[in-house]
């Protein structure tokens, strides 16, 4: 390791040492905090099996709105993402697109929940447009990424032939970026479903409004119930998605035959 | 192997045709400082096919890009059919379906299928509608399976091209040019990588699609005798620079200008090509 790569270990671990004085970080407090720990989880393990019926029906309505937020949510991004890109526009198209979606991207998901229940009240709805704001800011940022990245010999050939902008978008953008917007919504549907568990904290619906109740309530039991159906459904997913992901992204990218053990 | 007989150039005969691309001292380059193609002066008559040849880097697939308007030169003039190559300008925009470029990364949509990529190649041809719903007459469906039987790729249709052999995959590409209904075929290295055979079979079938359509086909190679064998005429490029032209007429060379190319350096490059 040359002497470059040292200064620079030793600027990071410096760099850490000075943040967790700034943030009153305390090893102390962490170690005598474990027995109140303990407590919680020791609670957490009385699950309450009567609730599991009401908790599965309060999932079933967080994937709905999961599921309609992550797709509303591509549908709006898609062609921002096509306006956002540099390969394919000029710096007076992609720049004010830009920076309206850094702009939606500033807000974190719970605070645009926030924001919706105050503007349409509290419930699923609230939650739905904020999962689509979120996802609108998120996919066609990572989308117009990875338009800027699709292998230009397509492009270069297709266009030699004087095929019109959006022939070129429709034919060769579209197609050779499918895998990675696969690959987004899949990965937006997943981080929505867990989303979505929190957004009942701020009365936007879904599960977590049930476990903001019980947590209210010291009732952890209670709430260690509705986590447990949100841990099952959140393995269940990633389950889909590896299955979708072997089919579909996978071998289109490596050309070869993905066998299910 | 072909062999190639000198005749004496004094018996040479002059046919006038109409030159399809011309150009005039051109100069170009890819940054400011190092220049790809040096003063290059081409005339390609229509209906024949012309060959390149050189080393890797000696500046061929620039001329292809220049051609097709892909690039502009920094210096010089180009003509294409009358019209000054520049694919950002409307008018040769309107007229570059006519010419069917094959790079040598063939460029193709991985993720769709032969017969869909065959059909870009009339995409100037369909209306706005019908591109955003991929909606293709049935003439122009019919026209691409017509076309992909005679490359070879009867069955295939509907195979996605990550599927298909390094030849398939030109066959392909070639595909796609014809179905632009060219007058100008530009090929970059397309039989580079393939064994004997297969090249062969890919060069018989531009040869032969030349012969029927009367196109005109430019084809960049690194094999002088493959160059030798298929084309009316082979211009030698090195560093940028044309520094030999041969005519050629059957089994002999009827025409062979050396600008201002040394014997030594002939015979230097002849042994250089030897070698490979």
């Amino acid at each position: 390791m040359n002497q470059k790569n040292n200064l620079m270990i030793g600027l990071i671990i410096a760099l850490i040492i000075v943040f967790s004085y700034n943030i009153e970080a305390s090893p102390i407090d962490f170690i005598e905090g474990i027995p109140n720990l303990t407590i919680v989880i020791e609670e957490m393990s009385q699950v309450d099996a009567d609730l599991f019926e009401i908790a599965f029906w309060a999932m079933f309505e967080t994937i709905q709105m999961a599921f309609i937020g992550t797709i509303v949510g591509v549908v709006i991004a898609l062609p921002l993402s096509m306006l956002a890109a540099r390969n394919l526009n000029s710096k007076f198209v992609y720049a004010p697109v830009r920076a309206v979606l850094a702009a939606v991207r500033t807000f974190p998901s719970i605070l645009w929940a926030i924001l919706f229940v105050i503007m349409v009240g509290g419930g699923a709805f609230a939650g739905v447009l904020a999962i689509i704001m979120y996802t609108v800011g998120f996919v066609a940022k990572l989308q117009y990424e990875a338009i800027e990245t699709i292998d230009s010999d397509p492009v270069d050939a297709v266009s030699s032939i004087g095929v019109s902008k959006w022939q070129l978008i429709r034919y060769v953008v579209i197609p050779e970026s499918a895998s990675h917007l696969l690959s987004q919504v899949l990965y937006m549907f997943d981080y929505n479903v867990r989303q979505s568990s929190i957004l009942g904290l701020v009365g936007a619906g879904g599960i977590g409004f049930y476990i903001l109740g019980h947590i209210k309530w010291f009732e952890y039991g209670k709430a260690a119930t509705f986590m447990i159906v949100i841990f099952i459904t959140v393995l269940i997913i990633d389950w889909i998605s590896v299955k979708v992901r072997d089919k579909y992204i996978v071998k289109s990218q490596h050309g070869m035959e993905i066998k299910a053990k | 192997m072909k062999l190639i007989q000198m005749t004496n150039p004094s018996s040479l005969s002059i046919i006038s045709t109409k030159k399809i691309i011309q150009m005039n001292d051109v100069w170009t380059s890819y940054d400011s400082k190092n220049y790809a193609v040096h003063g290059i002066n081409l005339s390609i008559d229509k209906g024949t096919i012309y060959a390149i040849v050189g080393q890797s880097g000696s500046g061929k697939s620039t001329l292809l890009k220049l051609m097709n308007g892909m690039m502009i030169p920094s210096k010089g003039t180009i003509k294409v059919d009358y019209q000054t190559p520049n694919m950002n300008d409307k008018k040769f925009k309107s007229m570059m379906h006519k010419i069917g470029y094959i790079p040598q990364s063939l460029g193709l949509i991985k993720n769709i299928s032969v017969l869909e990529n065959t059909l870009i190649g009339a995409l100037p041809r369909l209306g706005k509608i019908q591109s955003l719903f991929k909606k293709f007459p049935q003439e122009e469906i019919q026209e691409a399976k017509k076309i992909l039987n005679l490359v070879g790729l009867s069955g295939k249709e509907e195979r996605k091209t990550y599927m298909l052999s390094g030849g398939e995959k030109r066959r392909v590409a070639i595909a796609r040019a014809f179905m632009q209904k060219p007058t100008i075929i530009l090929a970059d290295e397309i039989v580079s990588e393939l064994d004997h055979i297969t090249a062969k079979e890919i060069m018989n079938l531009i040869a032969d699609a030349q012969k029927r359509m009367n196109l005109t086909a430019i084809m960049v190679h690194h094999d002088m005798q493959l160059a030798l064998q298929y084309a009316n005429r082979v211009a030698v490029i090195k560093e940028g620079q044309k520094i030999l032209e041969i005519g050629v007429e059957g089994d002999k060379i009827v025409d062979f200008q050396t600008g201002d190319l040394t014997s030594q350096e002939l015979m230097e490059m002849y042994s250089d090509e030897s070698k490979k």
